[in-house]
């Protein structure tokens, strides 16, 4: 069974900064060969839980095993050989901005491995037009949109072919076309190629399309740890609010305190403001 | 490396020696810290074939791209050394003296620490800034997610840029300031030209031509590794985040290269001579 290798299991599992954990308690094995959703509300910590499952920072806690490794108990040139079968789309692409988008792909290759330059150069480009993005591989990142990185972030990402492919939020910033598009790369990553994701994301539609385990953070902790199936049946209050797109119910309006009060500006637009209000 | 201690956080609040005490320990661990990242950076500069160009692309940078202030500086400050120790000299009728001069400044002093505040100036601070942005716009992370080592892929490039260039910027410094005074000297206030260049040559000895060189390898290595250090740590800094710690990181990074260099310059000279 090629798929059960990549399970990575997270056992009592504490992330944070500075000794501060932002989420505790963590329980959680991510199937191998799947592709697993984390939710949550905006800074519950997802972008957290995933750089340290990938050892940026050191976990406060507990315990991250891929596969049979605990991967906090491997030699440096272990993890070295491990880590290039991981790949990690940043939330906001982080990609190289000295580079063209085509050296950025290649990156990886041409550290890595034996290509000569040129042929590392096509495989990237090949890469990158995976996610639409071929004819802009002459650019640097600055001179791209934010959904344009963040495809080209995924096409670094995939380019050693990994095991297991981490993306943060690869859909936010994307138009529906391209993040369906995205969602069906995501599938068919898994199917042919057996490889494990992980996504994060707010997108409830993509989640419905890409998931097949689903986990959900918020205060801190786990809140759901299961199927998809299972999540679209729970009662949780919050879990339900948050499948179903509901503001949280207030007792008080909220608007009327933050009101900017016009006689409080510094210059003086009131004539100007109120021909613009007519 | 973690130089921020929360002992001199609560030092703050204590007797001025106890504030003291903390900032010296700071300063002192900050420079071990220094070291180690400067032996990690230079063991990396050996770790593959695939450096080879990036150091080239370095040495464009560091060193082609400082040619042209480095000859500016070097041609003013020969001129103003042939001037000045003219007048001095012949004061006392030893205007023939006026080659020795210039050469023993140059060689000994002037050139490699002018040339190395002038390189901090324009490529150390654009190190730290690089570096630093990278850090805080998680260019970092990617690499190390990537496994290429970001100490060997941003830094070693440069230590071993800065190690090849400034010697030879520091030649060429020496070169245009002896011509700069042979200017002045020579062509403007009328010293005799071949006393000039014998006393040049017969002054300048073997030692003083290594030292030279030797002052302006220990420059490049602190230049590069200060600067590097700053830019790479941006993100521990607890007097500012953000763009703000990458431009403090840059104030500091030049600062306290000069610093650096003058007080190596002493201890060099001390040794040397
Ligand atoms: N470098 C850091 N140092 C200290 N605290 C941090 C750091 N990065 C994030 N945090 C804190 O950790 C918490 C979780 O942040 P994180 O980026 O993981 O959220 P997120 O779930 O990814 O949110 P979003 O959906 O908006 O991306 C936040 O409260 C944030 O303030
Ligand atoms: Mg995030």
């Amino acid at each position: 069974m090629p798929g059960k290798r990549h399970d990575i299991r997270l056992t009592n599992l504490a992330v944070g900064y500075g000794g501060t954990p932002v989420v505790s308690d963590v329980n959680v094995t991510l199937p191998g060969g799947k592709i697993t959703v984390i939710l949550g509300g905006s800074g519950c910590g997802k972008s957290t839980l995933i750089k340290h499952i990938l050892r940026l920072h050191d976990p406060l806690s507990g315990a991250i095993h891929i596969g049979p490794h605990n991967i906090m108990e491997l030699t440096r040139r272990q993890w070295a050989c491990l880590k290039l079968r991981l790949g990690l789309l940043f939330q906001d692409g982080a990609l190289l901005g000295s580079l063209t988008l085509g050296d950025n792909v290649a990156l990886p290759l041409r550290e890595h491995t034996r290509l000569k330059p040129r042929e590392a150069y096509e495989l990237a480009v090949s890469k990158l037009a995976l996610v639409g993005l071929e004819k802009f591989a002459h650019l640097y990142p600055n001179q791209l949109s934010g959904g344009m990185r963040k495809r080209a972030g995924l096409a670094r990402a995939m380019v050693m072919d990994p095991a297991v492919l981490f993306c943060d939020e690869p859909t936010s910033g994307l138009d529906p076309i391209n993040s369906a598009e995205l969602d069906q790369l995501l599938l068919e990553l898994k199917e042919r190629f057996d490889i494990t994701v992980v996504v994060v994301s707010h997108d409830l539609a993509s989640m419905r399309t890409i998931a097949d385990h689903v986990v959900v953070l918020g205060e801190g902790r786990v809140l759901f740890d299961g199927s998809r199936d299972e999540l679209e049946a729970t009662r949780d209050d919050y879990l339900r609010r948050f499948l179903d797109r509901l503001a949280q119910e207030r007792t008080a309006p909220r608007l009327s305190t933050s009101r900017l009060d016009p006689s409080l500006l510094k210059m003086d637009c009131s004539e100007l403001w109120e021909q613009v209000q007519e | 490396m973690n130089q921020h201690t929360d002992a001199a956080e609560s030092a703050n609040a204590l007797t001025p020696l106890t504030l003291l005490g903390s900032k010296s320990l700071r300063l002192f661990s900050e420079m071990g810290a220094m070291f180690l990242f400067c032996l990690h950076a230079m063991r990396l500069i050996f770790s593959s074939w695939g450096q080879f160009p990036k150091i080239i692309r370095q040495i464009y940078f560091i060193g082609v791209k400082s040619v042209t202030v480095i000859a500016l500086i070097g041609l003013f400050t020969g001129m103003v050394m042939g001037m000045q120790l003219y007048f001095a000299l012949s004061l006392f009728g030893a205007d023939g003296f006026l080659g020795t001069g210039v050469a023993l400044s140059m060689v000994r002093e002037l050139a490699p620490v002018l040339t190395a505040i002038m390189v901090t100036g324009r490529a150390g601070s654009a190190m730290t800034a690089e570096i630093g942005v990278m850090r805080i716009s998680e260019q970092i992370d990617a690499l190390e997610i990537m496994g290429i080592n970001p100490m060997s892929y941003l830094v070693s490039p440069k230590m071993a840029a800065s190690i090849i260039s400034f010697p030879i910027l520091t030649s060429l410094f020496n070169l245009i300031a002896l011509f700069g005074g042979w200017l002045t000297g020579v062509l403007l206030l009328g010293a005799n030209e071949g006393v000039y260049f014998y006393r040049v040559q017969q002054s300048l000895e073997w030692d003083d031509i290594s030292g030279g060189f030797l002052k302006a390898l220990v420059f490049g290595v602190v230049v590069c590794t200060v600067s590097c250090y700053q830019g790479y740590f941006t993100h521990l800094r607890r007097d500012a985040v953000g763009p703000e710690g990458v431009s403090q990181a840059t104030t500091h990074a030049v600062v306290m290269s000069c610093v650096l260099i003058l007080m190596s310059d002493y201890v060099l000279t001390s040794l040397l001579w």
